[in-house]
């Protein structure tokens, strides 16, 4: 409850399970926050790793409740703005917030990218999947799936190294 | 659209998505306002931006937004539910099995493939997003916008927080251009 985004929760994590509690070690943490990146969903999943070092399965339960229970806090605040959402000042605020967000989605591209693209064939897979997501407005499942099959046969054909 | 539909994209997209939120968030914007014109744009950017400002996780916070705009308790519910159970289950069993997918190199192969198409997904969300406000007379204040929130937010480090608070200053200022 006291962050705005997952990774920034760490340090008070890390506080509280590491260093006051001692219910888990820095080496657990690090492998939580790995985990978190490289499983789907958002980063902040990493405290359900957490939890299931803590405390087995309960601890990863609880873990996913403390995730989601700050969720619906976004309800009131959606009943409140959507009421004002038709009028003219409002919906032109609205939209440049939408541009803000691709500004700031885009700015979110460039750690992924750099992390993401580290050769030829996943610059090349980046790439096509803009195009067929664009031009062939295919579905994001396909992409993704395309993507992580392509690497595969890459790989299992000695083609290339992930 | 049905609950069950709605279980259906959330759980699909929100758990088969990889590169954080920002890309699944990203990916739920393609399936909802552009293939099924579940929400606007006007809606979309509503929930967008309340999720920021919500505790916590922020893609949880987008997809019960989503929900509740198309069918109240029960969307908002079903889509948080359907977006953070599997992908959860999944950070559990691979936290119980860290140590032999850490050496599985197909799996590592299979997520380097993912996360590079997931690239390709921000990317096409950044481009859905921005061509509406690219015609004749909008594309030099769209731009101005979109190009600054990319340099704060990335060259000076500014959370997204304050970026959407210094957007939405300037768009209560900086009047949109009327279309002929």
């Amino acid at each position: 409850m006291s962050s705005f985004s997952g990774l920034a929760a760490l340090p008070v994590l890390r506080d509280d399970f590491v260093v006051q509690r001692r219910l888990v070690t820095d080496r657990d943490l690090n492998t939580s926050v790995v985990i978190g990146r490289i499983t789907p969903g958002p980063k902040g999943l990493y405290i359900v790793s957490l939890g299931y070092y803590a405390g087995g399965f309960p601890g990863a339960a609880a873990a996913w409740l403390a995730l989601i229970t700050p969720a619906l806090l976004v309800i009131p605040l959606l009943a409140f703005a959507s009421r004002r959402a038709r009028e003219p000042r409002v919906r032109q605020v609205l939209n440049t917030l939408v541009l803000a967000s691709a500004g700031v989605s885009l700015s979110a591209t460039f750690p992924l990218a750099l992390d993401a693209v580290r050769g030829p064939w996943t610059l090349a897979i980046a790439v096509l999947s803009l195009v067929v997501l664009v031009i062939a407005e295919a579905g994001t499942i396909w992409v993704v799936a395309g993507g992580a099959t392509t690497c595969l046969l890459l790989f299992w054909t000695r083609v290339a190294t992930f | 659209m049905t609950a069950s539909e709605i279980a259906g994209v959330f759980a699909r997209v929100g758990n088969l998505t990889f590169g954080g939120g920002a890309a699944t968030t990203a990916a739920l914007q393609r399936e909802m306002l552009v293939r099924r014109k579940w929400l606007d744009e006007g809606a979309y950017a509503l929930c967008y931006v309340l999720s920021r400002i919500t505790p916590g996780t922020n893609l949880f916070a987008f997809c019960t937004a989503a929900g509740w705009l198309m069918r109240r308790w029960t969307g908002a519910l079903t889509a948080l539910l359907a977006a953070s159970v599997p992908c959860c289950l999944v950070v559990w069993l691979t936290t119980a099995g860290f140590d032999a997918i850490r050496e599985n190199s197909s799996i590592q192969a299979a997520v380097a493939g993912a996360m590079a198409a997931s690239v390709g997904i921000l990317l096409g969300s950044f481009w859905s997003l921005v061509r509406p406000h690219l015609t004749r007379r909008k594309w030099p204040r769209s731009m101005t916008i979109v190009c600054a929130s990319g340099v704060l937010s990335l060259a000076a480090g500014m959370p997204p927080l304050a970026v959407f608070a210094v957007a939405a200053a300037a768009g209560l200022v900086w009047k949109e251009p009327v279309e002929e």
